[in-house]
């Protein structure tokens, strides 16, 4: 009788302390956005929020990939060398090859795709561990691209490519008396809608399918999960397979925005796609983490580069900042973990 | 033709050189036969068990002292006081005729006990020398004296007889040639008290052959040795004494020449069935599930063969690491095997991993619950289906949560699963539950059979009833069980027969009803089978 009160008692405390932690990274953020928008008035307008969102887009798509497969127990550090690669395909193709622009983008993501798919073989296959087989990934995708291209950048890429980087939805023009356009409200960014829509599928998948059911049980245990039947090599290998597309249509998105495919764009991308899964309570030991956690993550790193680049602070101030954020918030979490 | 004899005598022949004058050239040396060390009234509690109580134990100087008894008779519990990594609750250690009080194995090292684990305890990277030597090597002011640290190596390693070069570097070794260096690392710390944990657990024949012979020139220097070992039949060779140990108490000393095999199995196994078990239900009938015909692989079992009928509950016995677990393992696809064939329900079962068995309806409930069955960080409901998520979910993948919740809750309740919800985290239930949970998810595949490994193991009695309870259930809906223990009054308690596992090969398959746990012990040691080699 006891043990059962008891039980119940732990339970719910568990409970909570996970309300508590969501709570405590989006309280934060909350803070973060009133506090910049005290500070700066510009910060809280709606252009800037656009802004913020459309900054946030790269960080978080690859944060998306980067859940997935530090859920497994792993780490992907390839992603920013394969979004540089996969936009550099896709522009060569466009330019070079007078592909379409959507049969080029695509020809990037496939890239990206492909690139996980090799991460995902070598570590499963070749039993090497995660972090040098992407580690390897990183420096090859890296150098395919900057050999391609002679590390120069492919431009004259004509408004096309510019499209999917730029364009918006529901954006309201009138056009005033003076013949110039006038916007009342930006629309919202095509990479914009592209994160939220990938956001909710991937938590849908995570939360909702089998598939997602064995991502976290690879992760939790990944022996017990083979006893019982599940194929941790081809989930394991799955979440790479999205990373690398994640980080391949990250790749276009970028090089679209830029309207210039650029080899040397993305470096470090992966630090801070995993630092946002951090911030957003992934566990590195692996089968603990959501998306939304993900996703407020990347605002939080986002916000924080936004405002204070708004306040004035400069770049090298930011990663200070950025990087105690980073130690502050795993503290936090392995306090709780802790009790 | 020198086991036909009884063993005592053998003993006598074994030695390469007559005992008296080994005896005299011993005696020269040192005072053989005196007491070297006395364990008096050992008592040893931990947290909620008591794993010694009241232990005795002496050890002469020159002497080989076997210390016998079961899994959890308390022998490393024992062993680990005498090195100092326990300090006993109750009791006295008496060391060269002083009490002494070891806080640490590095200080019973100092004074002279070695302990040689059966896991070796050796850096891989670094030589021979440097292993014997480690953290006390010859120096020149900061420096390694090499040359002084070879040459005393190579002294140490002449000792032994044995030929290795210092220099070599330890990962190449053999197991028996670690075993030596260890022995080697022992002898350059002028150890009076060895201690050996199943030394011979990883030698082929010759080398234990090597291994007796160092062993016996180190009892005319003088070297008191305590030897554990599960192989009774080898004790014979070198052994001087027998201390039996059961249940964590004292039970007898002898000396081995006065004494029988069964008569030590008969005192390490004597206790009376404690667990109670339910009556059983299910009868064995005529019809086979499985037949497993001349399993092997190589270096783990070889040629393993039995039959399982339906109805029937079919035991796994044997000491640890006799390769119950491993064949359990090969027939679900977990480990590969290298010869045999395997026939569930009539068609040939062959399986490349977990996925093929349990689609084949093979089940495995592991011994290790928290590293091989349950991802205890996910939900009750979480662990339950994941072996058969299809059964929820419709052809995208989705998972239909009403029809978890109802299909967990049907379990939840069948075996009386103590949780406040499906939803409950596995970590914070108790062992019984969570074993429970896992044969929560084999049921829920509809498995056609089942290896129970350990399934006991650490849960209280109360939970072991039900589990027995399922177990006999299962039997009479004809699904196939297996029950591998180390338990022997579960052993006899729960199952129609018991295949005998010892090094890998079945020694024996008897009638559960006809047999006792004196005569499952003979097997499991393979006593039985070296007699009646003997005998041909």
């Amino acid at each position: 009788m006891t043990n059962t009160t008891e039980l119940k008692k732990s339970a719910l405390t568990d409970r909570q302390k996970d309300i508590l932690q969501k709570f405590a990274a989006l309280g934060s953020l909350v803070v973060l956005a009133f506090i910049f928008s005290l500070t700066s008035s510009a910060f809280f307008s709606v252009n800037n929020v656009m802004t913020i969102a459309l900054q946030v887009t790269s960080i978080a798509l690859l944060g998306i990939g980067a859940t997935c497969v530090i859920i497994t127990g792993g780490i992907d550090l390839s992603v920013g060398s394969v979004l540089a690669l996969a936009g550099v395909i896709a522009a060569v193709a466009v330019k070079d090859y007078g592909a379409p622009v959507p049969l080029g983008m695509l020809l990037g993501i496939l890239t990206g795709t492909a690139c996980g798919w090799v991460n995902g073989v070598c570590i499963t296959k070749l039993k090497l561990p995660p972090f040098i087989a992407t580690l390897g990934m990183m420096l090859i995708a890296r150098g395919v691209a900057l050999q391609i291209t002679g590390a120069r950048a492919v431009s004259g890429l004509g408004d096309a490519f510019g499209e999917l980087g730029n364009g918006s939805i529901m954006k309201i023009m009138t056009v005033g008396d003076d013949g110039f356009p006038n916007v009342s409200f930006p629309g919202i960014p095509y990479p914009v809608v592209l994160m939220v829509v990938i956001a909710f599928a991937v938590a849908f998948m995570l939360n909702r399918t089998i598939l997602g059911r064995y991502i976290y049980a690879v992760g939790s245990n990944a022996e017990a999960a083979s006893l019982s039947g599940v194929n941790v090599a081809r989930v394991t290998t799955f979440t790479y397979i999205l990373s690398g597309t994640l980080a391949g249509l990250t790749g276009c998105v970028l090089m679209s925005r830029l309207v210039t495919a650029q080899p040397n764009e993305g470096v470090g991308y992966e630090l801070d796609a995993i630092a946002s899964a951090v911030i957003g309570g992934v566990s590195l030991i692996g089968g603990v983490g959501t998306i939304s956690g993900t996703a407020i993550g990347a605002f939080v790193i986002g916000i924080l580069r936004n405002g204070l680049n708004m306040n004035g602070i400069s770049a090298f101030a930011q990663q200070i900042i950025i990087g105690l954020v980073i130690l502050i918030t795993v503290w936090i979490d392995q306090l709780r973990n802790r009790q | 033709m020198a086991m036909a004899i009884p063993f005592w005598e053998g003993n006598r022949m074994a030695g390469s050189i007559p005992e008296k004058v080994a005896q005299d050239r011993a005696g020269a040396m040192t005072d053989t036969g005196a007491i070297l060390l006395r364990l008096e009234g050992i008592t040893k509690a931990f947290p909620g068990v008591v794993a010694l109580s009241d232990v005795h134990f002496d050890l002469r100087r020159g002497e080989v002292h076997a210390v016998c008894g079961e899994n959890g008779a308390g022998k490393s519990t024992l062993m680990k006081i005498i090195s100092g990594v326990y300090q006993a609750s109750a009791g006295r250690i008496i060391y060269k005729g002083a009490e002494c009080n070891f806080t640490s194995p590095l200080q019973s090292e100092r004074a002279g006990i070695a302990i040689i684990h059966q896991e070796l305890n050796l850096v891989p990277h670094l030589s021979i020398a440097e292993n014997i030597y480690l953290a006390r090597e010859p120096r020149h002011g900061f420096l390694v004296n090499r040359k002084k640290l070879h040459a005393d190596a190579r002294s140490c390693l002449d000792r032994l007889g044995i030929d290795l070069d210092p220099a070599t570097i330890v990962r190449g070794l053999s197991v028996a040639q670690c075993q030596m260096v260890e022995i080697a690392k022992a002898l350059s710390l002028d150890a009076e008290v060895l201690i050996m944990d199943e030394p011979t657990s990883s030698l082929t024949d010759q080398e234990t052959v090597l291994l007796f012979k160092v062993i016996r020139d180190l009892k005319k220097a003088g070297v008191g040795i305590i030897y554990i070992s599960h192989r009774l039949d080898e004790l014979a060779q070198i052994v001087d004494r027998v201390t039996v140990l059961r249940d964590g108490k004292y039970v007898a000393t002898g000396d081995l020449a006065a004494t029988t095999t069964d008569e030590i199995v008969a005192r390490m196994v004597g206790r009376s069935l404690e667990e109670k078990f339910p009556e059983r239900t299910s009868k064995p009938t005529d019809e086979i599930i499985l037949a497993v015909k001349g399993l092997t692989r190589a270096g783990v079992f070889s040629d393993v063969s039995f039959e399982l009928r339906r109805g029937e509950i079919l035991g796994f016995a044997g000491l640890m690491g006799a390769g119950r677990t491993e064949v359990a393992r090969a027939i679900f696809g977990a480990d590969p095997y290298d010869a045999g064939e395997i026939t569930l329900e009539g068609k040939p079962l062959t399986v490349r991993s977990p996925r093929d068995a349990i689609n084949a309806g093979v089940a495995y409930l592991s011994e290790d619950r928290k590293s091989q069955g349950l991802a205890i960080r996910m939900s009750v409901a979480a662990n339950m289906t994941l072996t058969n998520m299809r059964a929820l979910s419709n052809r995208l993948g989705m998972i239909d949560f009403a029809r978890q919740t109802k299909a967990t809750n049907h379990f939840i309740k069948l075996l009386s699963i103590r949780t406040p919800s499906e939803n409950q985290t596995v970590k914070l239930l108790s062992g019984g539950n969570q074993q429970k949970i896992i044969i929560g998810k084999w049921l829920f595949r509809e498995s056609r059979l089942l290896f129970f490994d350990e399934p006991t193991r650490g849960i209280d009695v109360g939970a072991k009833f039900a589990i027995y309870q399922i177990m006999d259930e299962l039997a009479s809906r004809g699904i196939g069980v297996i029950l591998i223990s180390s338990e022997l009054p579960e052993i006899l308690g729960m199952t129609d027969r018991v295949a005998v596992f010892h090094q890998g090969r079945i020694t024996g398959v008897l009638e559960t009803r006809n047999t006792n746990q004196e005569e499952i012990m003979r097997y499991a040691s393979g006593y039985v089978r070296t007699r009646s080699e003997g005998q041909k």
